[in-house]
């Protein structure tokens, strides 16, 4: 304690107060070209939900990028009575706070479809995750190797018909 | 009939005592446990809230933490064990030299604890699938309290002796 | 700061290179995080998390047991911050079933969130300069957090892992002694976090470690999904309790500390500063605590959620806290899907830490805040 400390940073930081004066920031929702549908969010925790096609998911993670959103987790869901995969990618927007929700589905005997760890570098472990827990393979992924399970891990716990 | 060395031994029982060398080596190691630091998940931090200040396990003479298995007595295993770091585990404890103990702390280091039920798939169902314990301690977690009784169990089973009256609960 | 420019692997220019190995059980990684590093010398190459060391079943074990059986486990994900875990995983529960929980179980709920992120936050800051070679700042770090736990186990019976909240309101209703235990922990808190700043913000050996080590930008944090003490520490005023307002949050009157310059002395600002902020909720909450039931009436026993997903949010210590819930309308749920902050927040750990030298790297992963559990969950 006893060394010269140089002059102290001010300790005031750069705040956000309630109710700021500052106009509210514009939506970006009205210039993503996604079939996005509002939704309510006090019943549902998110404000806009759009479903695409498997191929499209690139290019909806290209459209979410440049209007600002962040990446907030990628996960799977396992329809056996449809015989189907969804995977759902969570976006929220650092600025207006909004939450977005991009779906799709693939078959589920074989669930492929392309990768976004291009677009968000941090989907790549969302990726892995799902990869692990579903067996969803994405393609171009640069390295779609056991994440959480075990390095020679073959089962692909959260699927509804897996038995340990 | 009595020897004078008989004798001499008599004249000096107040003033020494004999023992096994064992004995005395284990009240040693009994008084100055070096546990190792290894957290695994909460109970990790209900160990470091027993070394620290209200707690304080330097009271007991257990509270150097090792980060090498190669200096440590005894591994305190606080948390869950699963599958991907079981042989992580198993060479710690093989890295660490004789004599070793193990304490298993928490539920899930007892017996995998809340994360069991049928048809799991990650989680080893008790550290004493892997090796020996010495001494389980209940609780999820458990007290720093419970971990400081641990640990006078482990010396008790070092010393056959307690060396701190028993509290009773009122 | 020392950062080596155009870092490359021995492949791309024939550099040798070696590769460290750290954990999973390594005191600097808090818990069984390991990390393949890849060095050049001191420099770092390529830092490579590995994770799944203490992966637990949550999101499998949601899918057998019932919403109030899985309650208890939501403690467990993130222990440091129990009280903001299971805030939202009741609160997706009570969203999905429209549950209005009383005013009074509202305030009482920020209370315990805020005085467990003061003590989520104790714990960091003693771990965290323990990690640069500090000692004495864990003796008192944790000295003020038992007193937290004192006033949290006086209500709630437990220490860390508290599943105090309930669908539908609380468990039971807090005592006088809590009130008052609580008032004089805001008074005892003020002057301690003053003494913090004297005794280590402000220290010239701390701010050598920390100014300038690991520049973390608002892009980057967007792009891996960052949340938290990290993104404000960059610049970005993006907290929960303002971006989507949940429970009585609005109602206080708070701000959202953030730092521009991104470095691991940010971080440690923005943590400390939040620290003050949370006695500032808490002491509006105490004032304007109502009185009321801690219930809902009429929470069904046998849950059943309509079908759909359902999200809930929280500001955790840590960031950005998630529960997804997918239901069929039965008992059971279909899907829990559990957004964890740390899990993002370490993912940008190979990129920040390219070209560092490894003990700034080090620093580095310390100012992140992990929680290894909650990135495995």
């Amino acid at each position: 304690m006893s060394s010269p400390a140089p002059e102290p940073k001010p300790a005031a930081p750069a705040v956000s107060p309630p109710g700021a004066s500052a106009p509210p920031p514009p939506n970006p929702l009205p210039q993503i070209a996604l079939p996005f549908q509002g939704v309510d969010h006090a019943l549902k925790g998110y404000h806009a939900d759009a479903t695409v096609a498997p191929d499209q998911v690139v290019f909806a993670a290209e459209q979410m990028d440049r209007a600002g959103f962040a990446i907030d987790t990628i996960t799977g869901v396992d329809w056996i009575a449809q015989q189907q995969m969804e995977i759902v990618y969570d976006f929220f927007h650092p600025v207006t706070g909004l939450r977005a929700v991009v779906r799709t589905r693939v078959p589920r005997d074989n669930p492929e479809l392309p990768t976004i760890s291009g677009v968000f570098p941090g989907a790549n472990w969302h990726e892995r995750e799902t990869h692990d827990f579903f067996g969803i393979r994405f393609a171009g992924h640069p390295n779609l190797t056991p994440f959480l399970l075990p390095e020679d891990a073959d089962y692909h716990p959260l699927r509804k018909d897996f038995t340990s | 009939m009595e020897t004078q060395e008989d004798q001499l031994l008599k004249d000096c029982a107040p003033y020494v005592k004999f023992a096994k060398l064992d004995e005395l080596l284990n009240l040693g190691r009994a008084n100055s446990l070096w546990p190792l630091t290894f957290g695994l998940a909460c109970c990790a931090i209900e160990m470091m809230a027993a070394g620290a200040s209200r707690f304080d396990l330097a009271r007991f003479g257990a509270e150097v933490f090792r980060p090498s298995p190669r200096q440590a007595d005894v591994m305190i295993v606080a948390g869950t064990i699963n599958k991907k770091m079981a042989a992580a585990v198993k060479t710690l404890y093989d890295q660490m030299p004789e004599p070793k103990w193990v304490i298993a702390m928490g539920n899930c280091a007892i017996s995998g604890g809340p994360f069991v039920f049928p048809g799991q798939y990650a989680v080893v169902e008790g550290v004493d699938k892997l090796f020996p314990v010495d001494v389980y301690i209940p609780g999820c977690p458990p007290r720093p309290e419970a971990l400081i009784e641990g640990l006078l169990k482990l010396e008790e089973k070092l010393t056959g002796k307690r060396r701190w009256p028993v509290v009773k609960p009122e | 700061m020392i950062v080596k420019e155009n870092i490359a692997t021995d492949a791309e220019t024939g550099r040798e290179t070696f590769v460290i190995n750290i954990g999973p059980q390594h005191p600097a990684t808090h818990g069984v995080l390991r990390v393949k590093m890849t060095m050049d010398g001191e420099y770092i190459v390529r830092a490579e998390p590995v994770v799944g060391y203490i992966h637990r079943m949550q999101e499998k074990m949601g899918e057998n047991r019932t919403y109030a059986q899985y309650l208890p486990n939501t403690s467990r994900i993130d222990y440091l911050s129990a009280m903001t875990y299971t805030h939202a995983f009741v609160g997706a529960v009570e969203r999905a079933a429209r549950i209005q929980v009383p005013p009074r179980a509202e305030y009482i709920r920020v209370i315990t969130s805020e005085l467990n992120r003061i003590s989520s936050h104790l714990v960091w800051w003693g771990a965290f300069l323990l990690d640069l070679g500090g000692f004495t700042p864990l003796l008192y770090a944790f000295d003020d957090r038992e007193k937290i736990l004192d006033l949290l186990e006086g209500i709630t019976g437990s220490r860390l892992t508290y599943s105090y909240y309930r669908i539908g309101g609380l468990y039971n209703d807090v005592d006088d002694a809590f009130l008052k235990g609580t008032r004089e922990f805001v008074h005892h808190m003020r002057p301690r976090l003053k003494m913090y700043r004297d005794l280590v913000t402000d220290n010239i050996i701390l701010r050598k470690r920390l100014e300038n080590i690991g520049p973390i930008s608002a892009e980057l944090c967007r792009k891996y999904g960052a949340t938290g003490p990290v993104l404000r520490g960059s610049g970005v005023p993006y907290d929960v309790r303002r971006a989507e307002p949940y429970s009585v949050y609005p109602e206080f009157d708070f701000l959202i500390p953030t730092f521009p310059e991104g470095d691991s002395m940010a971080r440690y600002r923005v943590r400390m500063e939040e620290m003050a902020q949370s006695l500032r909720i808490i002491e509006q909450a105490l004032d304007k605590l109502p009185a009321g039931p801690v219930m809902a009436d009429k929470v069904p026993r046998v849950l059943k959620l309509p079908a759909g997903d359902y999200c809930y949010a929280v500001e955790a210590a840590r960031g950005r806290f998630m529960v997804c819930i997918v239901s069929d309308n039965k008992e059971i749920p279909y899907r829990v899907k559990l957004r964890t902050p740390c899990l993002s927040n370490l993912s940008l750990f190979e990129e920040a830490s390219r070209g560092l030298l490894l003990p700034d790297a080090l620093a580095v992963m310390g100012s992140l805040d992990l929680v290894i559990p909650d990135i495995d969950r």
